[in-house]
């Protein structure tokens, strides 16, 4: 049998009234649509208002599937002119939108939309651009770390590498200057952060970083084509991190390594004010929840990967602090994260005034435990990693 | 055949990749579309910004003309798949030998009249015109036609 036979679906999802067609939708004949053509026609059928036929999942389509589709569309939509049947596509997969508006333009109750919000809930924050100056100062302090780290990890130089969830790039950037690698990937689902990005790289005159506008959850790789897939902090902003993690796998070729690093934000500490510290980031890690994001990952990160289906699971934690270097920049990235967390998604939540002061105050008084003369203060981070069976 | 778009001259283009296929073979395993056109599409991409997207993108246009080329395909002969590459553009060939049949409905006044679907390139070329991606048939000799797609790498894809 053909691989276009098995690679395709259409379903139908009560929830959302949708009708979700997913895969590589490429077969020889018409006949090897009749299950999917029979999901899309009865569901149509059923439903007299609003339906919903979700394209975001499908990668590739040829035009035996597409006309048979298209078919099916049209006679619905002339059959019920009431019913609005809506189109919904990836701004990620460019062709989907300008192939399907062809049907929209003889139908006026078909409508084409392009998707490119809400994968995950706290999407609007962290694809905001109030996020870059905070990656920027994270990376600058991890990096003393995960130096040595990937390397007890197996990274090493000649390899090829996917960076998911890459953000503005920097590791990528810190990646491709130390370890060389022989193909070096770095993706993510914000505009703003690739463009700077690719600024970044084109500054320090590093033209081979191949940057990709994409969804982590469905990404247009093939299987099996990295030895060292990373995804830094980014797995505790997803409400479902076992789909992220089964794309993870999946590019991961057998043998290669999957790496990833999470928090555990309430273990965030600093002297003097160790109360006032540990009381608000209690509350980030509430607040991050309230939004279906886990800020308290790092140990959990173990289990994850097992559960994936990785073997020789290694993870190991590490505390940035303000001894790493510059306090000053520890100071930073704490005024940032309290402008993004006591700010915006404070507000957002509806938090009243009186909360919101006292949210403040720890990120504060973490600022001064940084900055004292005799302070310290800590951002614990959970690194780990597992390889793809063979 | 879409847009104002002047391709540019053949002096232009220097050579990235050729694939060359026994045209019998081809024809009787239709899987192999789907891996020469992912496989082309690879390449296509990889003289854009961002080559993955651009890959599943070209991928699309670059499947529908392999299947255009194995369902036109005479059993004697050899399929030739090309891409060429300019500052702006990354140009596909496929060029294929024809049967009898393939030979009427490939005559030059049936692909530029009748309405499409109805001609071999139908679909093709409604899939072009969507994505906005200049295509062209050469069927000058008389058993032999190329197909021809041009990838302009800053359209397409924002
Ligand atoms: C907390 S940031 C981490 C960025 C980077 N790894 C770092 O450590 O600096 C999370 C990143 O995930 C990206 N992201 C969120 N959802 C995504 C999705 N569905 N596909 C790809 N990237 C996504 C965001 O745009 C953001 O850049």
């Amino acid at each position: 049998m053909s691989r276009s036979l098995l690679s395709f679906s259409a379903e139908f999802n009560d929830v959302n009234q949708e009708i979700l067609l997913s895969g590589r939708m490429r077969p020889q004949t018409v006949q090897e649509m009749a299950s999917a053509a029979e999901v899309i026609r009865r569901n149509l059928d059923g439903h007299s208002n609003t339906v919903y036929v979700n394209t975001r999942r499908l990668t590739h389509i040829n035009m035996t599937a597409f006309n048979c589709i298209a078919e099916i569309l049209s006679s619905a939509c002339k059959a019920d002119r009431q019913r609005k049947i809506v189109i919904v596509t990836s701004s990620v997969i460019a062709w989907s939108a300008p192939l399907f508006r062809t049907l929209a333009s003889d139908e006026p109750n078909l409508l084409v939309e392009i998707y490119d919000s809400a994968f995950y809930p706290g999407q609007t924050f962290v694809e905001d651009e109030s996020f870059i100056p905070i990656l920027r100062t994270q990376t600058k302090m991890t990096w003393r770390h995960e130096r040595g780290i990937l390397g007890r990890h197996g990274l090493r130089d000649g390899l090829a590498i996917a960076d998911i969830c890459c953000g503005i790039g920097d590791f990528a950037t810190l990646i491709k200057r130390h370890f060389n690698p022989t193909r070096l990937l770095a993706l993510d689902h914000s505009r703003k952060s690739l463009e700077y990005a690719r600024r970044v790289a084109a500054d320090f005159g590093l033209t081979s970083i191949e940057y990709t506008y994409g969804d982590a959850s469905q990404m247009l790789l093939a299987d099996n084509q990295f030895d060292f897939v990373t995804c830094r902090h980014s797995l505790q902003i997803f409400d479902r991190p076992d789909v992220l993690l089964r794309e993870l796998y999946r590019i991961c070729k057998p043998g290669g390594r999957v790496y990833i690093t999470n928090e555990k934000n309430s273990h965030c500490l600093g002297e003097p004010h160790s109360e006032s510290i540990r009381w608000t980031y209690d509350q980030v890690a509430r607040l991050f929840s309230h939004f279906d994001m886990d800020v308290e990952m790092g140990p959990k990160s173990r289990r994850l990967l097992t559960d994936a289906g990785f073997d020789a699971i290694q993870v190991e934690t590490f505390m940035v602090t303000n001894l790493d270097g510059d306090p000053r920049d520890f100071a930073n990235m704490i005024e940032a994260w309290e402008n993004v967390y006591a700010g915006q998604m404070a507000v957002r939540r509806g938090d009243p005034p009186d909360f919101i002061r006292r949210f403040r105050q720890g990120f504060k008084d973490h600022v001064l435990a940084a900055l004292h003369p005799k302070g310290y203060a800590g951002w614990p981070i959970w690194a780990a990693s597992g390889r793809k069976p063979y | 055949m879409t847009g104002q778009y002047v391709s540019p001259k053949s002096a232009e283009f220097q050579d990235m990749a050729a694939l060359t296929l026994d045209a019998a073979l081809f024809a009787c395993e239709f899987r192999l579309c789907d891996t020469i056109a992912e496989y082309l599409a690879t390449i296509i991409g990889q003289s854009h910004e961002d080559p993955a997207r651009y890959a599943n993108f070209s991928s699309l246009l670059a499947n529908e003309i392999v299947e255009l080329a194995f369902r036109s395909v005479g059993p004697r002969g050899r399929i030739d798949f090309n891409l060429l590459k300019s500052d702006a553009c990354v140009r596909m060939k496929v060029g294929f030998p024809l049967d009898k049949h393939g030979r009427d409905s490939w005559s030059a006044p049936a692909i530029s009249s009748g309405s499409e679907g109805q001609q071999p390139a139908g679909n093709l070329i409604m899939m072009g015109q969507a994505l906005g991606v200049t295509l062209s048939f050469d069927s000058s000799t008389d058993d032999r036609v190329t197909l021809i797609a041009e990838f302009i790498l800053q359209e397409g894809i924002h």
